[in-house]
This record gives C-alpha cells, structure tokens and sequence, in this order.
C-alpha cells in the first residue's frame, strides 16, 4: 500500500517534471505549421479509470513520440484531454469544450455511450474524426456514424474470430459446443445476437447463453446451469476480471475441462496478475501484439522504447495503452494522408483516407497488414495465458476477417 | 422441473442471502439506535475489504489475522465517521444526514482509488475451496463457507442486544431516546456504539462478499441493493433484516437461474414494490417510520 503511495508520488514528480522540462523546452520546440490537435475525452477516474490512466499514458506517449519524429508532415501535434470520469455528460461537456477552443482533427471517446450521444453533433461540424475505447458493433454503421472508426475488430468481429478458432479445434467432424457469458450492459449484450448467428453459420452450437448482473456479484447459480450443459468453450464478453476468475475456478472444481476465452477488455494481463495460476489456459481475441510479447517491428519498438522513457519503473503497458497508442497510429496515418492529397482536414476527406486504408504495415502492432472494412480493423489472434511465465502466447495465426 | 437443479440454486439464494442479512443487520442497527439512514454502508464494506487485501496481499499476513485486523479496521472507520461527521449533525434535516452520508461514501471511493487505484482486485484466497455438499446437492465453498462466518456472527450479534448492558441500552435508546437519557444511558456513546457495531457487521460481509464477487472502487453498489431488504423487512427491524435477507438473496438468485440474470433486480423491485403499497413501514417495521 504505502509502495503504492510511493510509487505513485514518483509518478507524479515525474510528470511535474516532464511538465516543467515542456514549459521550458515549448519555445525552442515550436514548429511554424498549425498543430494537428488530438483531443480526448478520457476517465481518469470513475468505473473505467484502470484503463483510462493507461489509455491517458499512451496518447501522450505517442504525441512525445510523434512529435520527435517531426509531427505530422511538419505539424506538431497537441494531445489536448478533459477527465471524465467514465460520465456521458462530462465526456460531452470535455467534447464541447475542447471542440470549441482547439479544433482538434481527431478525437478519442472514452465509451460507446459517449460515441454515440455526440453522433449528431459530430456529424453536423463535419471536421473531426472519431475513435476510441469502443468496440461497439453499431459503430460500424457508416450511415450513422460516418466519422467514427473502430480501432480493430468490432465485437461482432471478436466473436467472429473466436468462433473461428473453436471451429478449427473440432475432432473428427465434431464440433465443440460453447456457452455465452455476458454482463447485463449494452456493452455486454453487443455482440450476442451476431454471435449466435455466426455460430449456427459454422456449426457450433450455443448451449448455453448467460447473463449476468454487472458489478460484485455471486454467479454461482449461473456456474450450476453451466455444470448441467458442460459447454467445450465459455466465451465472455462484458467484463475485465469478476466474475471470470469465479467461473473458471469453480467449473475447474467441479472437474469440468471446459475451456474460457475473451474479448478484447476481458484479455489484459489483469487477469494474470490477479488469478495467478487459475488463470492458466485462459485464452483471448487480441488486435495487437502484447506490450511483453515475442514479437517486434520499428514501430513496436518505438512504443516501447518510449513507454520506457516516460515511465523507467513501469515494466509493461497494458491493453489499453497499446490501444490508445494505435489509434493515435490510425489518426497520424489518416491525417498525413489527407494533407498529402492537398485535401483539407474535414470529417469526409478524414473519413475517405481511413477507408483507404488497405494491406497498411503498423509495424508490429498488429502482426500482419491491415485493411479497413466498414471502419474497423476486423483482424485478431488468439492468445492463451501461460501462468508460469505470467503472459500471454499466441496460439492460432493472425485472423483477418473479409 | 428438475428438482435437485432447484434445490441446489435455492441453497446457493439461502447463503448469499445470509450475507445480504448481515449487511442489512449493520444498517438497521445504526438506523434503530439513531435514525440515520446511512448511504455509506456499502463503501464501508468496500473500505474494510481493501484492508483486507492491504493486509493479507500487501503485507502478507495469514488471512485470520487480516480478517479480524480488517472488520476492526471498518468499525472503527464506522466509529470515527460517526463522532466527526454524524454527530455534529444532530439536530439537523434527516436529508442533510443523509447527503453527509452520500458525501462519505464519495470520500471513501476517492481513497481507495488513491490508496489501492482503480484496478480491479481479488482477494487472496482464504477459504476452502473443496467442492461442498448436502446430500447431493452442490454449494460453492466461498458461498457456504461465507455463510457459517455470517450466520455465526449474526448469532453473536442476536445474543449480544438480547442479553448484555450494551445492547439493553442499545434497545432502550431506540424505543425512547429521552427516557434512555434520563434513566442515564449515555445516549452519545450509544450512538457511537451503533455505527462501530454496525460497520463491524457490514465489514465483515463486504469481506465475505468480495471474496466471492471481486473488489473495486464500485464494490459499495451492493449497499444500495441492501436498501431493498432493509425496506422489505423495515429499517428498524433486526428480525425483519434477517428474514427480508435471506429471503431476497433466494428470490434474486431463484430469479436469475430461472428467467435471466436480468431479471434478478426486477424481481426484487416487484417485491419491494408490493411490500410498500401493503405495508409501507416493511414486514416487520414499526409505523412512525418516516421514509427519506
């Protein structure tokens, strides 16, 4: 506990002197284009604050970065943010103000909620691209949400990949069976129908679709439908650790071998640092390479050549740091397509390039080249936890739905 | 209908209850003794929850010893708030107390957040987890084990107010502050007893209940589940929370097996929503009651 105050008053100390060693350095520093502004609307605090601070982490660390790499096209870039506190309104509010003082090309939402309640106003000023910590499937809907992008797969998508993967586990022309398990949110409930329509295409069958109460909640009803069903996979989706490990640990309990997997919020290393051993064999769908992973690339060694300057202390960067630093990666390569074209930064021209977008090399982020469909990045690969090394392996090959 | 599936998810609805009624004993005894309706209650069980993981994760120490450090450390967290925060209030609207307890658990949120951050956390694991059965049926050990704890407790706590000074003193401050007074009962201290007591039951649950559910700064949302059992059994009913505890952690777990985890709170709201237009003052609670 008082490392962690210790820990967190040198975090500080650090940041106030970054913020020193900025004021200073501003002058020499300022470049004669405009700044490309990214703006933000992040909850540093509130219900989603474990993924904000680190989702806050990664813009900066990517405007550091860019900006030492010469901005964008010779534009600095100023990474402008509002705390939130994972609030609809307030994550408004933090829109309408920075959109009114900053004018900012591109824009981070901190929930689907969000993305969604500034649709129209975001559509009607036409000058800011939209992206953030939403997966949701309804904003792949380029009709409704023309300026808004997923930075990966949607949920759908998720589940797409996943099932794909159950699907290639099948034995001798049997497939597995698989159980839902989601929380009663719209977060929860978003890729379930899809899901369960994707599964009757390959021919696994649902045994089983469970929802849950959000927040600390007993499950251990829902555990003794699961017991009676005795599902191959249980896929959950909605949560970022409880009830998963009560899930797992009990079925294991009962001598069931079922097999647990996740979607993106339900696959950070979370898991592993607070299931310990009963996380091993837990498996993911993940859109980008694991800040700790084998792999690399120049750009995957960039973010952690940087993640390790900002913070020396903190030995790895979570799921949402690596999210929030593609999609800063995203914007940088939409923005600099834009102004290479001649074309002015408007929601259309922005939107234009994204969809443009094909077979693009993001240097180890995500293991393969990518291409936009509908305004996501509809690719992933499994990732199965190893207790002893306290991480995440691959074990299917990078997904890439058409 | 498979009975033996029935019979296990209502053992599973009887256990968790038990805890419910632990939380809502920890607030009917403060509301009895001193007609506070305290919002806090649930980020009491939070806070008591995270010294228990400060001291038996960060520190270490063997979990029966954190267990007592910690539900020690919620009461007495109860007692302070009680003497710093409540009891200058005295005399005030029962709205203004009961936005100072709404403040309160702000604070405490705020605490945790920077003490132990905004991550998700689990508790180490402290109790049994050999599978447990009653004849065939099948109980998850956190929960039944969670239940001897709380169903132990809450016995100590019956024989405690029926039998000890304390308690008789507790009683007669609730049926009538000015005559306890002026039979000389220390009424204040009563009143200080009546958080520490019951921050001490709820401490207890919130540690029993995060070992099962997992622990965040939002852990306290279960104290407003609690407000319904405390409702349906009526505010100043220690028998009524017993009773309405149990009987909602079966009607929710019973309602979720059956028709959706979804339908888990509708199903209590029916209840709390019957229970007030048949018997506004709960199940066991006395008329003069007035409602906030």
């Amino acid at each position: 506990m008082f490392r962690n105050i210790l820990n967190k008053g040198r975090r500080l100390a650090g940041l106030g002197g970054l913020v020193a060693a900025l004021t200073v350095a501003a002058p020499a520093m300022a470049q004669d284009k405009e700044p490309i502004v990214f703006g933000g609307s992040i909850p540093l605090s509130g219900v989603f604050a474990f993924a904000g601070i680190h989702i806050h982490a990664g813009l900066t660390d990517y405007t550091d970065w860019i900006n030492s790499e010469g901005g964008i096209n010779g534009h600095p870039v100023k990474y402008v943010m509002e705390d939130t506190a994972y609030e609809v309104d307030r994550s408004v509010a933090a829109f309408k103000k920075i959109s009114g003082s900053e004018s900012p090309a591109t824009y981070y939402g901190d929930s689907t909620g969000f993305m969604k309640a500034i649709a129209s106003e975001l559509n009607s000023q036409g000058n800011t691209l939209m992206s953030g910590a939403s997966f949701a499937t309804a904003l792949t809907d380029n009709e409704q949400y023309p300026y808004q992008f997923i930075p990966g797969p949607n949920y759908s998508q998720m589940f797409g990949i996943i099932l794909e993967y159950i699907a290639s586990q099948g034995e001798g022309g049997d497939m597995p069976t698989v159980a839902f398990v989601y929380s009663d949110t719209e977060f929860g409930k978003d890729p379930i129908e899809n899901g369960k329509a994707r599964a009757a295409e390959l021919g696994i069958e649902v045994v089983e679709d469970i929802v849950t109460k959000p927040g600390s909640v007993d499950v251990s009803s829902e555990i003794l439908k699961l017991r009676r069903v005795r599902p191959d996979y249980v896929v959950f989706h909605g949560y970022v650790l409880s009830p998963i490990n009560e899930f797992m640990v009990q079925m294991r309990q009962m001598g069931l071998d079922t097999k647990f997997m996740g979607t993106f919020w339900s696959s950070d290393k979370l898991i592993i640092d607070k299931m310990g051993a009963d996380a091993d064999g837990y498996m993911g769908v993940m859109p980008y390479n694991y800040y700790d992973s084998e792999e690399s690339g120049p750009m995957l060694d960039a973010l952690r050549a940087q993640a390790e300057k900002s913070d020396p202390e903190a030995d790895y960067r979570p799921t949402g740091y690596m999210q929030a630093w593609f999609n800063a990666m995203v914007w940088t390569e939409v923005v600099k397509r834009t102004l290479d074209a001649g074309k002015e930064l408007t929601g259309d021209n922005m939107a234009e390039a994204l969809a443009s977008i094909e077979d693009w090399d993001t240097g180890g982020i995500i293991g393969i080249p990518v291409t936009v469909r509908d305004m996501s990045f509809p690719v992933g690969r499994i990732w199965r936890v190893n207790a002893e090394k306290g991480r995440y392996e691959p074990v299917s090959d990078w997904i890439h739905l058409d | 209908m498979d009975w033996m599936f029935f019979g296990e998810i209502s053992l599973a609805g009887l256990a968790m209850g038990g805890l419910y009624a632990l939380i809502a004993l920890g607030f009917v005894i403060i509301y009895k003794a001193t007609r506070v309706i305290n919002f806090a209650i649930g980020e009491i069980m939070m806070f008591a929850a995270y010294l228990f993981l400060a001291f038996a994760g960060g520190m270490e120490m063997s979990a029966w010893i954190a267990l007592p450090l910690a539900v020690l450390g919620g009461s007495i967290l109860g007692g302070v708030i009680e003497k710093t925060m409540i009891r200058p209030m005295l005399g005030e609207s029962p709205i203004s107390v009961v936005m100072v307890t709404i403040g309160i658990a702000s604070i405490l949120v705020g605490l945790v957040e920077f003490i132990w951050t905004a991550d998700p956390q689990l508790l180490p694991s402290f109790l049994p987890r050999e599978p447990v059965f009653i004849g065939d049926l099948y109980l998850a050990p956190k929960i039944a084990y969670g239940f001897l704890i709380g169903a132990a407790v809450l016995i100590v706590y019956l024989l405690y107010f029926r039998f000890s000074r304390g308690g008789v003193a507790l009683r007669a401050t609730a049926s009538d502050q000015a005559a306890a007074y002026s039979m000389g009962i220390n009424v204040r201290r009563v009143f200080n007893m009546a958080w520490v007591f019951g921050s001490l039951a709820a401490s207890l649950a919130g540690v029993l209940v995060a070992a099962t559910g997992g622990l965040s700064p939002q852990f306290g949302i279960i104290g407003l589940s609690v407000l319904v059992v405390v409702i349906v059994g009526g505010l100043d009913s220690i028998l009524g929370a017993l009773i309405a505890g149990v009987f909602i952690g079966w009607l929710e777990t019973v309602a979720g097996a059956y028709f959706g985890g979804e339908y888990r709170m509708p199903a209590t709201f029916l209840v709390l929503a019957v229970i007030l237009v048949i018997r506004p003052y709960g199940l066991f609670g006395t008329h003069e009651i007035e409602r906030v």
